[in-house]
């Protein structure tokens, strides 16, 4: 298998390499000539060597205790040398191990063996979004991940870094199309509106809306609207953290019901001026495709259709099996149209440094990915970040800078192929005629590639900045202030030009019609803030205090031109015969808060930590723009009591927190009543449209959360343990609801007197399992069952959700047809004919619940690492249901499931599925598409992936400060289902499934 | 712990000085450019008309009227007999050719949404107007009656479609969302009323040479339809012929080529083509200048059907061949592509139907000299020899038969006559999917999961 290609990205690789096997051969470099100049006659030189007990580390930071300028980095074998006074302490330092002082005490030559500290990560500090907290002591709940785990994965989307990664967060890819989307939920489904439920991202700080980009004129290519969030480059996060219960979302108020996704980008570290590049080229291809049949089955299905109608003849159009087509013919047409490789190939470099007080970070990186569809086209991204951290001599005065400008190129068809590929006729013609052009066949058939003449161009530039300036007033009083300020344009086009069309129907330029979208998003914040820390005794107090600022304003622009002088002028709207402006809109976005949080900790034991947030948003009506959230959270460490302290417990904690959060995301305006410009143009006049159904009155949804949670680490944390239940109730639901047509309208904006309860529970387990030597195993696992629930909806019988929900049930569940086999006299689906009225109609027999929600989901993860190799995999697991794949009933002109062969002849010859039809047996038609619907379709769609795969090998360089590290990776390699209609992440019908990745990658570091 | 107290004390005075800046007026924002607030649409005339010319631009690209695929021309020709389908997974036609809709029919779905969204178009000018301070009362007239005749004709269509609908008169959503089926002898009440409270408020000269918005006489004509639908027969003379006596307005076009151009004399209502050398969609959709056409042709029955001589096989249908076999294409308007400046409009009435109608009402009635007048009006005009039909029954066949020849692939003609006139198990039997149920479209899924009080489903689905 053709899995790697270097013809592209494979040069920089080949270079990269190249470098490094040079240097590792060149001993001069890898002297320390500054090291000898700086010793003096009053120091001497201190050798040695630092291990873990077996094996030399290398970089482990050696310093002089209250002189950290004079800091040495032990080299690969784990050597080095320091000059220092006869009296100087050495400070050795290694993350993973405990910091070691040492005396010098006159020695010259000092063996270091470092002892592994397990408990550190105890230590870490947790971003939680306006102040950070120790991960031992937080009372909030809150996953995380961090760039090791991102580095591992050849992933662009920040959504895909997380899938199965952390506990109570489902992510689920919705195209395999590069540019397109993920759907997230934490912790469940809250709001009856499907795209209600999205959370809230900051980065640095700055809130970055997810709401869509992209338009519907253009970004047909994708089953949704384009979100924003494929401009974050995922190689520049150092971690994300996702807050998830009250304790932790409350304080972002009406906008953390949801959760919130906190995005905290890499920043400059202190030392000498370090220079990393990193390099991988790989490829993917489709995970799974459908068994469909072959030509000799496809047409014997088609016959016997003919057969069944009771049809002589072939029809004149039955172009498959009337004899126009050839008959031995065979296409696997999901091989053909979405076999290709797709090559991808990433560049990346930063360079960092810094003093004590100021430290800097630049990056750029670059990637460029293209698709199995079998044309060209090219997935570019690229961009640069800057990091700036300064504080005063004396730590007064802080700055943190950040900013970062990302490009993203999209070249895509308009148009999917997958469903084409699915359902083409086996015996379909050729592509290309014997000249090499397009196919048509006389006519008899659309050429499938036709629609790749149809082109979306996407570019978006993303410009995201960020400034913290903080001053400590007085002992533990800061004031500090984020300003952030963000600038997002996206420019999309999709052509249609009239070489789509059968050339024979003399398609001419006049027909050729662009589309464009021109969304541009501004915004900015300002966060003035206030805390105090202050400890008096055993007790510790932070105080915080702040508020928000933030407008953000929309504007979006959608053109289309139509007729052309010429194909070849069809970028240029100014040539169009006729244009168009589709939409001219601006749209504003102002929001405004108060916060604060109080925390109490008494002896690191007892902590209580109250927040609450008053929140007032433009999206609502006057009178009911301003509300007001909090929440408390409280934990108790045990572990920390004097009875359980050295014990083989090294953490115990139990914490709990209840709270109120809310949602706003229904959009803007929608308490107006309006007309719209409709673009249309009559008799000379520009159209004026009613915009919506208004309802003035609706205001805020609430979100009740509850969670408790026991965290426990024992023999030193080697084994950390979680478990957290969760409660979270929504009510108040702020709805489209869905109206009759007539109405007017399908939907109208409106609080819902329904309550909707997810609850769960989460279980983390993190083990090291072995620790010998330079030997390591360590095990990740998260596990998340979930329970979605609507609890109680007055009026649900006479309401318009009557068909969509029950009470009691998940909101996730389908009406179905209650499926009874096949009629072994008619050949046809049967189905429960619940109210016995003789017809199987809908509502009234499409009654049966199944619930679609999964049942559990999670992820194991592997880190291994022994010497300079390092082996880290990642099986992500969901159990749910789906529905199969629906193909239509079989004997039309469209292929099938292979399975679909064993179909209803004769009374006497029975089969698996029913009788074919051509289209012409209502029956037949209709028991297929109640089929579809009903109990019948649903499958276990449940699956164990190996989601992702990483190998690294630290090359041996014989040098001081420089690494290479060659590394393998592998996202989506293997696939364990039961499902049969390809891919069981998605069904959304007719969209290309995700790919699965294998790069091969370089990472220099000097 | 003195010191504690200091700096509570500066916390304070900075945190008020923070929050002291907030006041609710930052939340709260302009309208967007792109919207007018309902009251001041209807303060001024311009914008109240442009409410309403979007409703005219909406029936012609959306819906049951719009001349493109999705649109009854094109969908009724396959369920009747005038077209023919492509079997073609893409094709939506199949599944009216085929006469094997479902209730969950996206195209189905789509006439009763977008019909009844174009409904509360109409509805909100209407309500709008009444409440209006600033508008004249000529001014109002005119919206109001244009309005009422859009609500009108948009009902009369859903009820031949889908038998007893909702009449919805108002744009309250909570009246609309658990309104009853009306009767279809109901509707045909509400439709009479609407159109005759419409008709003295319509001028009788169009505001433009282009007739592309209703008059007094378009009103006229739809009466006509529909007393005749409602076998109102007398009423459905009184009305055609109130049209036809407008000789300076109207004129049968005796060059059949040009009936359907923008200029024609004989058009009473169409609907514009939008930007400037844009031609119909009915013309974009149905013509084909090679074999095999990509989704729709015209029935050979139906083009062979015509008598020898007639002009209007010759104007109106084009046959498209290649070495083996020959299609047909309506031909009725004959720009597929826009032109230097726009040449035909889609024509939602015109003269000839009137005539026809008249044929027919005055047949019923007993008049049949005059019935037969008006028919050969109509043969002549085509080249035909009078017609030789002399009992009633046979003149009321012969204007079925006219009616096939003269009012192909336009608006479903066909398909209503054939209803109305309890043809359709008889003429439309030998299709394999036809069954009696088939005389009305399902009523969408979606719209009885929504509003139970419109159960049962109709019969047959």
């Amino acid at each position: 298998m053709n899995i790697f290609s270097f013809f592209k990205g494979g040069k920089a690789f080949y270079c990269l390499l190249f470098t490094g096997f040079l240097l590792s051969f060149s001993p001069s470099a890898a002297r320390n000539s500054l090291r000898r100049s700086t010793s003096s006659f009053q120091q001497h030189l201190v050798q040695g060597t630092v291990s873990d007990g077996t094996s030399p580390l290398p970089g482990v930071t050696i310093s002089l205790k209250g002189n950290s300028k004079a800091a040495v980095i032990s080299d690969y074998n784990g050597q080095f040398s320091i000059s220092a006074g006869l009296l100087d302490t050495l400070v050795v330092s290694y993350l993973g191990f405990k910091t070691n002082y040492i005396p010098i005490k006159s020695r010259t030559k000092i063996d270091i063996v470092l002892q592994y500290d397990t408990t550190t990560l105890q230590e870490v500090k947790v971003n939680a979004g306006y102040y950070s907290v120790k991960e031992s002591e937080r009372t909030g709940s809150i996953a995380r991940i961090t760039s090791k785990d991102i580095e591992t994965q050849p992933v662009t989307n920040v959504l895909a870094t997380m899938q199965g990664r952390m506990a109570g967060v489902s992510i689920t890819q919705t195209t395999g199309v590069p540019g397109g989307g993920f759907d997230i939920k934490i912790r469940g489904q809250n709001s009856i509106r499907s795209d209600a439920n999205a959370p809230l991202y900051i980065i640095d700080g700055v809130p970055y809306s997810s709401d869509p980009i992209g338009s519907y004129y253009t970004g047909t290519t994708f089953p949704g609207l384009v979100s924003p969030l494929n401009n974050i480059n995922t190689e520049s996060i150092e971690s994300i953290e996702v807050l998830k219960d009250a304790d932790a979302t409350a304080i972002y108020g009406s906008r953390g019901a949801n959760g919130v996704v906190l995005i905290t980008t890499k920043k400059g570290k202190k030392g000498k001026t370090t220079y990393s590049f990193s390099t991988s080229t790989g490829a993917g291809k489709v995970t799974r495709f459908l068994k469909l049949m072959n030509t000799t089955e496809y047409l014997g299905v088609r016959r016997q259709a003919f057969i069944n109608d009771g049809l002589t003849q072939y029809g004149a159009s039955d172009y498959d099996v009337n004899g126009t087509w050839d008959q031995n013919r065979y296409t696997n047409w999901q091989k053909e149209l979405l076999g290709g490789t797709s090559q991808i190939s990433d560049f990346q470099g930063s360079v960092t440094g810094g003093s004590e007080t100021t430290q800097f970070l630049l990056s750029g990186n670059f990637h460029r990915e293209t698709t199995v569809f079998p044309a060209e086209f090219v997935y570019k991204k690229g961009g640069s970040q800057f990091s700036l951290n300064h504080r005063s001599a004396d730590t007064k005065f802080k700055l943190i800078f950040s900013a970062s400008y990302n490009i993203q190129d999209n070249d895509q068809p308009s148009f999917d192929l997958t469903n084409d590929a699915r359902t083409l006729p086996p015996n379909a013609p050729a592509l290309y005629d014997s000249n090499g052009n397009l196919n048509w066949e006389n006519g008899t058939w659309d050429n499938p590639l036709a629609n790749l003449e149809s082109k979306l161009e996407s570019s978006t530039n993303d410009f995201l900045s960020n400034v913290m300036l903080s001053y400590e007033i007085a002992n533990g009083l800061v004031l500090k202030s984020s300003f952030g300020f963000t600038n997002l344009s996206t420019k999309e086009t999709r052509i249609v030009p009239s070489t789509m069309g059968n050339p024979m129907y003399n398609p001419s330029s006049s027909s050729s019609g662009i589309f464009s979208n021109n969304t541009d998003r501004k915004s900015w914040i300002i966060e003035p803030q206030i805390t105090w820390t202050f400890q008096s005794g055993r007790s510790r107090y932070e105080f915080l205090a702040g508020s928000t600022f933030q407008n953000q304003n929309t504007t979006k622009f959608y053109l289309m031109g139509i007729g052309f002088p010429s194909n070849s002028l069809i970028y240029n709207i100014a040539a169009a015969k006729t244009v168009q402006v589709l939409l001219n809109d601006e749209t504003l976005y102002k929001y405004q808060a108060f916060f604060g949080r109080i925390n109490y900790n008494w002896d690191k034991k007892y902590i209580l930590n109250l927040t609450a947030r008053r929140d007032g948003s433009s999206r609502f009506g006057p009178g009911n723009q301003f509300a007001t959230f909090g929440a408390i959270g409280a934990a108790w460490l045990f572990s920390n009591e004097e009875y359980l302290k050295n014990s083989w417990l090294s953490l115990g904690k139990l914490r709990s927190s209840y709270g109120i959060t809310g949602n706003d995301q229904i959009g803007d305006y929608q308490f107006l009543n309006t007309y719209t410009t409709s673009g249309a143009i009559y008799n000379g006049i520009t159209g004026l449209k009613p915009t919506r159904l208004f309802n003035s009155d609706f205001g805020w949804e609430t979100n009740k959360k509850f969670e408790i949670a026991l965290e426990t680490g024992f023999f030193n944390d080697r084994i950390l343990f979680s478990a957290a239940y969760y409660q979270n109730t929504s009510s108040n639901q702020l709805v489209g609801i869905p109206l009759p047509g007539s109405t007017g309208f399908t939907v109208i904006q409106s609080n819902l007197d329904a309550t909707v309860q997810n609850k769960g529970v989460e279980f983390t387990l993190s083990t090291l399992n072995f620790q010998v030597g330079s030997f390591s195993w360590k095990t990740n696992l998260n596990l998340t069952t979930t329970l979605n629930k609507l609890l109680s909806f007055p009026g649900l019988e006479s309401s318009t959700y009557k068909q969509q929900y029950r009470i009691g049930q998940p909101l996730n569940i389908q009406l179905m047809y209650k499926f009874e086999g096949l009629n072994t006299q008619t050949g046809i689906y049967q189905f429960e004919d619940t109210n016995k009225d003789g017809v199987i109609s809908s509502p009234n027999d499409k009654q049966t619940v199944v619930n679609f929600n999964p049942k559990f989901f999670g992820g194991i993860q592997n880190q291994v690492n022994y010497k300079g190799f390092s082996l880290d995999f990642l099986f992500q697991f969901v159990k749910q249901k789906n529905t199969s794949y629906p193909m239509g009933s079989g004997g039309m002109m469209s292929n099938l499931q292979e399975r679909m062969l064993d179909s209803w002849l004769t009374p006497q010859q029975l089969g698996n599925y029913q009788q074919y039809t051509t289209g012409y047996n209502s029956d037949a038609v209709m028991g297929d598409y109640l089929f579809s619907q009903s109990t019948g379709s649903v499958v276990d769609a449940s699956f164990i992936r190996l989601k992702n795969i990483a190998i690294s090998y630290n090359l041996p360089l014989n040098l001081k400060d420089t690494k290479c590290r060659i590394i393998l990776q592998g996202q989506n390699l293997l696939t364990f289902t039961k499902y049969e209609d390809g891919d069981p992440e998605f069904i959304a019908y007719g969209f290309l499934p995700p790919l699965k990745v294998i790069t091969a990658g370089l990472q220099l570091t000097f | 712990m003195k010191s504690v107290y200091i700096i509570s004390e500066k916390i304070i005075c900075i945190a008020s000085l923070v929050l002291a800046y907030s006041c609710n007026s930052f939340v709260e924002v302009e309208l967007p450019k792109s919207q007018l607030t309902n009251t001041a649409v209807f303060e001024e005339f311009e914008t109240a008309d442009a409410a309403i010319t979007d409703i005219y631009s909406s029936l012609r690209t959306r819906g049951i009227l719009t001349g493109s695929g999705s649109g009854i021309s094109n969908q009724l020709g396959n369920y009747a007999d005038e077209l023919i389908s492509i079997e073609k997974p893409s094709n939506s036609s199949l599944f009216f050719y085929n006469n094997t809709l479902l209730p969950s029919n996206s195209q189905i779905a789509l006439y009763w949404n977008t019909s009844y969204s174009q409904i509360y178009a109409a509805n909100s000018i209407i309500e709008g107007v009444r409440k209006s301070s600033n508008l004249s009362n000529s001014q109002k007239n005119q919206l109001l009656a244009e309005a009422v005749f859009i609500r009108a004709i948009l009902h009369f269509y859903l009820a031949n479609l889908f038998g007893d609908v909702p009449y919805i008169t108002v744009t309250d959503y909570k009246t609309n969302s658990t309104v009853r089926r009306t009767p279809v002898s109901k509707i045909y009440e509400f439709i009479i009323k609407d159109l005759s409270d419409a008709e003295p408020l319509l001028p009788a000269n169009y505001d433009s040479s282009e007739r592309v918005r209703p008059n007094k006489y378009s009103a006229r004509a739809f009466l006509a339809r529909v007393y005749l639908y409602n076998r109102s027969y007398s009423e459905a003379s009184d009305s055609a012929s109130a049209v036809i006596n407008q000789s300076g307005l109207y004129e049968l076009n005796m060059d059949l080529s040009k009936v359907f151009l923008i200029a024609s004399s004989e058009t009473i209502w169409q609907l514009q083509s939008g930007n400037a050398g844009t031609n119909t969609l009915e013309g974009s959709f149905f013509i084909f200048s090679s074999g095999p056409p990509s989704l729709v042709s015209l029935s050979s029955d139906l083009a062979e059907s015509f008598s020898n001589g007639d002009m209007r096989r010759l104007n109106w249908i084009k046959p498209v061949g290649n070495s083996s076999a020959t299609w047909y294409h309506a031909n009725k308007y004959k720009e597929k592509n826009t032109t230097s400046s726009s040449k035909e409009y889609s024509i939602l009435f015109r003269l000839a139907e009137m005539y026809l109608i008249r044929s027919e009402a005055r047949a019923q009635q007993g008049d049949l000299i005059g019935a037969k007048e008006d028919l050969n009006k109509i043969r002549n005009r085509a080249g035909l020899p009078n017609s030789g039909a002399i009992t009633k029954a046979e003149i009321l066949n012969a204007i079925i038969l006219e009616r096939k020849w003269e009012l192909f692939t336009e608006f479903g003609h066909r398909f209503f006559d054939l209803k109305r006139t309890g043809r359709l198990d008889t003429d439309l039997g030998y299709k394999i999917g036809w069954d009696t149920t088939d005389s009305l479209f399902p009523i969408p899924e979606s719209e009885l999961n929504t509003n139970p009080n419109l159960l049962p489903q109709n019969q047959g689905y």
